[in-house]
């Protein structure tokens, strides 16, 4: 074997090794270091004195931790169900030879270009009482209007999903529509010639043949559910009074402003359970499927 | 499926899905509209639509209230930074596990893909306090790390895709040929990577602009991109609509005429590859 053959063998692990340990070092090493600090009693600063499982302890003890899972389950529950309705239904509204299509999809997709702090920072006003539509409408001289859920603590969390919602339905279609534009047009044929109602069509045929879609649909928004934070710090900054606190900003608040890294260690721990419980059966069926690609 | 309509049911439905198309993109009109509005005419009741005195006071007065092209500099210079280094980090990995598969790389491939859906709050405390310890803190130069790290899967991920769509016999046939792995690269591989590597560019600039949670979180105010710029403008208390409007939309306005160009990309990359 020549010099050259074996650099060529040798050259792709070379030159995968960087990204390897990159993702290695600072992805797993970190979380490592976070779990490390999660069992230890740290609180404005890393200290190594372990104290067992006693953070998490605390941590399932705190009301305030329970709310943010509480409003977790809310938020992500309804953005999941809400988008993925949408995203179907849009979807099979642009599925019917829309005029223009080429025009449309990118206008219902824009919001999602967008960063989740602009559009938190807009909804907030909109939806301020003040400034937003409560006071719009009472200038056009319906003044018995009223919204006012972002400073009501029973319905702010609705407004946190209002706005999730209006970033990702869009985004949910285009997965969707991908879908159906997949779905073999034979198939329908036959089934139209056998005389189904285009209800059924979709109902029986085009819908389950697209379980894989609302497989990653659903993974793609538990992810992003899970991982929110900016449209919250934005929208609501979590307020109020923690009316629409969620794990990622209660793992900020206790790390960094309250100094309990400990607990905000095990925090973070938590939500990485919970995102793995969600991905890895996600990953292993699509290795195992084959069509990852 | 209704691929082969009557004409009158078309009709309806296209005015349909514009309407709504119209309703997702009217906060985003609206607030483009009112950005150009004296304060009067922002509130003005009935609401202006287009005939107003179009005025760019706002922009003057936000641009000197809160310094726009300093934090517009941040991110580009942020965004574009990241992106590169990523891409040097990632156009060799990429390449070896598209054209040198082993039987491990769609193993290497998810795992390094599933860290990208990992809440970042996870390896904050970390990253703080290096940071803190390097002095890298508010620096424009933290930034480009931290996002190289932060997207450097999804980029590895989106080059891989297209990669992986160039024939390999191709590459095959130029070694035949004599080619070393030089020349290989730069005139076989380069010209039909490049609208992949382009696309890959273009998602990761968008992704790197929007990047809220390190962006706040790892800077005070000489390395704050736009997304720091528009967090500041979250607290409504005297402000008015119209210089509120000015702010976001130069906020977003980069990324509105990008959006249009990369809707395919975005898609792409944030189902990781599910849709293409």
């Amino acid at each position: 074997m020549d010099s050259r053959s074996r650099l060529q063998e040798l050259l792709p692990k070379l030159v995968l090794a960087p990204s390897f340990l990159i993702v290695l070092v600072f992805v797993y090493g970190f979380i490592a270091y976070t779990g490390i600090l999660s069992l230890t009693d740290s609180k404005m600063l890393p200290s190594y004195n372990f104290v067992g499982l006693q953070n998490y302890v605390r941590l399932w003890s705190l009301p305030h931790w329970w709310r943010a899972i509480s409003n977790l389950a809310i938020f992500a529950s309804l953005y999941i169900v809400i988008c993925s309705v949408l995203g179907l239904g849009l979807a099979i509204l642009l599925d019917q030879r829309i005029r223009i299509e080429g025009l449309l999809r990118p206008i219902y997709l824009y919001p999602m270009a967008l960063s989740f702090i602009v559009t938190g920072t807009a909804w907030k006003w909109f939806l301020d009482p003040g400034i937003g539509l409560e006071n719009t409408m009472h200038l056009w001289g319906w003044e018995s209007f009223s919204f006012n859920w972002i400073k009501d603590r029973n319905y702010a969390i609705y407004c946190v999903v209002i706005a999730a919602v209006w970033q990702s339905s869009g985004f949910v279609m285009a997965m969707f529509l991908a879908g159906l534009r997949g779905v073999d047009n034979e198939i329908i044929k036959a089934a139209q010639i056998d005389g189904a109602s285009t209800m059924t069509v979709y109902r029986r045929i085009i819908i389950p043949l697209m379980r894989p879609i609302f497989l990653s649909a659903f993974v793609v928004l538990a992810h992003l559910a899970i991982k929110a934070y900016d449209l919250v710090i934005a929208l609501t900054g979590g307020g109020p009074g923690q009316a629409t606190e969620l794990p990622a900003t209660f793992m900020y608040s206790y790390t960094f402003t309250r100094n309990q890294m400990g607990i905000g260690a095990s925090s973070a721990i938590i939500m990485l359970i919970m995102i793995f419980s969600i991905i890895v059966p996600y990953l292993y069926s699509e290795i195992r499927g084959g069509k990852g690609r | 499926m209704a691929r082969n309509v009557s004409t009158q049911r078309k009709i309806v439905v296209t005015v349909a899905a514009w309407a709504i198309g119209i309703l997702i993109f009217f906060p985003i009109l609206w607030t483009f509209l009112t950005s150009f509005k004296t304060e009067a005419q922002a509130i003005a009741s009935p609401p202006l639509f287009l005939g107003f005195d179009w005025t760019l006071e706002n922009y003057h007065e936000v641009q000197e209230r809160s310094d726009y092209f300093k934090h517009f500099m941040n991110s580009v210079v942020i965004s574009i930074g990241s992106t590169l280094l990523g891409l040097i980090i990632a156009i060799p990995s990429a390449w070896a596990m598209a054209f040198s598969p082993t039987p491990k790389t769609k193993d290497v491939l998810m795992w390094m893909l599933s860290t990208k859906m990992m809440p970042p709050v996870g390896v904050l405390v970390p990253m703080y306090l290096i940071f803190r310890n390097t002095g890298l803190l508010d620096t424009r130069l933290g930034l480009v790390i931290i996002l190289t790290l932060i997207n450097l899967p999804i980029i590895i991920w989106m080059l891989y895709t297209y990669f992986k769509e160039i024939p390999g016999e191709i590459l095959e046939a130029a070694r035949m040929d004599g080619a070393s792995l030089a020349k290989e690269i730069i005139y076989v591989l380069t010209p039909m990577a490049i609208p992949g590597i382009a696309s890959t560019v273009l998602l990761n600039i968008i992704l790197a602009w929007n990047e809220a949670f390190w962006t706040l979180n790892l800077t005070a105010s000489k390395a704050a991109p736009l997304t720091a710029f528009i967090a500041s403008y979250s607290s409504p208390e005297g402000l008015f609509y119209a210089k509120l409007s000015a702010a976001s939309t130069m906020a977003i306005a980069p990324i509105l005429i990008l959006g249009w160009f990369s809707q395919k990309q975005l898609v792409r990359g944030l189902t990781f590859g599910a849709v293409k």
